[in-house]
């Protein structure tokens, strides 16, 4: 069994308080994505969990077995650095197998288990070699191949992909996606890249100034976002917020301009009203519209349209396809009233009313 | 037009090459002016005839060094020198490993009046120092004396071991002495180095599994063995070099070291011999430029490619 626990875990850095009690559970083989902004406390986190930094308060738990003062080897867990952290005078081999020849291990044993991972890898050819003559994304390789040979029950990945160039990292996310299928493994896996964070995680745990901001599956945290942080941080472009007030299914912006975001939410004032730019379109129109075109990012496949209007809050619009439009061109907007979400002034998100209770009321 | 722009080009590259030329003409002077004395050395050390002139031997002759080491104490100060710095540098090594990597590692406000602290030993000029250092080995002579007293009432054993282990006129004390001189540099040298070594080394091999002693012999000293041979260098060149010290602190013909040897052979007033003079200064030359060397090879070895951030 290899679950992890975080049971209200608190880190503090002289005084100030880096992580601030986090409960969270890593079911047994999950790949779990720690995401935030620098600075949110997701590497003091992970740092945590392998035992390289103490735990102020609370308990971290690994298979049922509680491991706030287990020294780091003893925790069965295995790391994969951002810098990588290969022994620079070992050779490939010898840095896939440093574990293993510290703990006594068979010396044919050790040659056979890093072949083992090294064909995994597709490092085969490169054993004698020393990290200095590796690429970035074969040091990369290397670091990974160090980290699986121990058959630790968790591996940790911290920021693996942030020093390899964008082709690479695109490659890279669907290996470690397969290694992870392979091995069975408990990841946790931290990046500041909500990107990787979709793409690879199981369950994404969002981090935001030591608070779990939230924490579900991909799609969960795009499709229902319980704050303005998480809205925001999920999903590129990220969530249109504009500021005003409610009124039955009407939501007056400041600028007066009026939109339907349909029924169920109770009204009030002081209110964000949040909309994801692939659920905005777009009509061209010679009439005033409200809002104005200022640039377009034209992708090809996609473009992106930015607007504001008359108190210059801006928006950005995904167009399907190719967008012709010419900056400060008038245009109209159609907001998609199922996919509005709201939130109050402090950020968290409203429901709407059930459609039965709707009735009833 | 173009034929004025190419003769006055012409021109700068032929006063270009004019004043290159004196560059290097008074350069070349400057050298050989500089190198005359070690020629001088060299060429004397091998003459049969060896005077105080620069000459042509007029053959070669191993006779000098043969002197050196059959008729006089020749040897004896040669292995004084080796066994006494030679630990020196070790015992220096491994004091400016262990310090410079906790003065590298710790981040306690007393980091930085320790540091300048240590490297004010160094500025200190070492004739300053003489005296009151003079005064502490006199009191732990005393003590180290008395204790071997204790231990052994065989008059020649006593005198063999306080010859070992005297801080005064001992090889300890020599030793630690140079140890303690050679000290500041070498944990200057040796923090900058773990200063430029990633923690994330030392937080790899914890999680591999490595104990300290493990981290500190399979990662660390290999990572900081170009610092090593350059903090070790240092300690054996001046250590080597050092006059002053063995000078002060020993007085038995048994414990004269090199420089020592050479300085008391300068001064027989019955003839200066310069054979034997110049061939003693080339056997002090040699393991300063083998120690060189020995070290280059470590100096230039860099370790990259291991971190990349």
């Amino acid at each position: 069994m290899s679950h992890i626990e975080l049971i209200d875990i608190k880190k503090n850095y002289l005084g100030t308080e880096v992580v601030k009690g986090i409960s969270v559970t890593i079911d047994q083989g999950e790949f779990a994505v720690i995401v935030g902004p620098s600075g949110c406390g997701k590497s003091t986190l992970l740092r945590m969990i392998a035992g390289l930094e103490d735990i102020s308060s609370g308990e971290l738990r690994i298979g049922g077995k509680v491991m706030n003062h287990v020294s780091p080897d003893q925790r069965e867990i295995a790391m994969v650095f951002q810098s990588y952290a290969l022994y620079p005078h070992m050779t490939v081999g010898e840095n896939i197998g440093f574990a293993l020849a510290l703990k006594k291990v068979d010396k044919a044993e050790i040659k056979r288990r890093v072949m083992e991972a090294a064909q995994m890898l597709e490092l085969e050819h490169l054993l004698e070699r020393k990290p200095a003559a590796l690429s970035g994304g074969q040091r990369q390789r290397v670091a990974i191949g160090r980290a699986i040979v121990k058959r630790p029950k968790v591996i940790l990945f911290d920021e693996p992909l942030s020093n390899l160039d964008a082709k690479l990292r695109v490659q890279m996310r669907t290996e470690l996606m397969r290694l992870h299928r392979e091995f069975g493994s408990t990841v946790v896996y931290v990046t500041h890249d909500q990107v990787e964070a979709m793409t690879m995680a199981q369950k994404i745990i969002v981090l935001h100034n030591g608070y779990v901001s939230q924490l579900g599956k991909p799609m969960q945290l795009y499709r229902e976002p319980e704050n303005t942080f998480v809205a925001q941080f999920i999903g590129v472009p990220k969530m249109n917020l504009l500021r005003g007030k409610l009124q039955g299914s009407s939501f007056y912006l400041q600028s007066g301009q009026v939109i339907d975001i349909g029924n169920g939410f109770t009204s009030g004032n002081d209110l964000q009203l949040g909309i994801r730019p692939e659920h905005l379109k777009l009509h061209a129109t010679s009439a005033q519209g409200g809002w104005t075109v200022d640039v377009v990012e034209r992708l090809g496949v996609e473009s992106f349209v930015h607007l504001h209007n008359a108190t210059m809050e801006q928006l950005v619009v995904r167009v399907e396809g190719d967008c012709e439009l010419a900056a400060d061109t008038q245009v109209n907007l159609q907001f998609d009233a199922a996919s509005c979400y709201l939130f109050n002034d402090k950020g968290q998100r409203l429901l709407r009313k059930p459609a039965i209770e709707q009735a009833a009321g | 037009m173009v034929a004025v722009v190419r003769s006055s080009s012409e021109d700068v590259t032929v006063t270009h090459h004019a004043s290159q030329r004196r560059a290097y003409l008074t350069l070349v002077l400057i050298s050989l002016f500089c190198m005359m004395p070690f020629f001088w050395v060299v060429l004397a050390a091998f003459d049969p005839k060896a005077s105080q002139f620069l000459q042509i031997p007029q053959g070669v002759t191993l006779d000098h060094f043969k002197n050196i080491f059959a008729n006089e104490s020749g040897m004896r100060w040669v292995l004084n020198s080796v066994v006494i710095v030679g630990s020196a540098t070790i015992l220096t090594l491994i004091f400016a490993g262990f310090g410079g990597y906790a003065l590298s590692r710790t981040q306690a406000w007393w980091k930085r009046p320790l540091l300048y602290g240590i490297i004010l030993v160094r500025i200190v000029p070492p004739p300053a120092l003489i005296v009151p250092v003079y005064k502490v080995m006199l009191f732990l002579n005393d003590w180290i004396n008395g204790l071997i007293n204790q231990f052994t009432a065989d008059v020649e054993q006593q005198q063999m071991l306080s010859r070992m282990f005297s801080f005064i006129d001992g090889y300890l004390g020599l030793i630690l002495i140079h140890c303690a001189m050679q000290l500041p540099l070498a944990i200057w040298i040796m923090k900058t180095f773990f200063d430029a070594i990633p923690k994330d080394y030392e937080e790899a091999a914890a999680l591999d599994g490595a104990s300290q002693w493990q981290t500190v012999r399979h990662v660390l000293i290999p990572l900081a063995l170009p610092g090593f041979a350059a903090a070790g260098l240092f300690a054996f060149i001046n250590a080597w070099g050092d006059f002053l010290m063995p000078l002060m602190f020993t007085s038995s013909p048994e414990l004269q070291t090199l420089p020592l040897g050479m300085f008391r052979a300068f001064l027989r007033v019955d003839a200066i011999d310069y054979g034997f003079l110049t061939a003693l200064a080339v056997i002090y030359t040699l393991p300063a430029v083998i120690a060189f060397a020995f070290a280059r090879k470590f100096l230039t070895q860099t370790f990259s490619g291991g971190v990349k951030g």
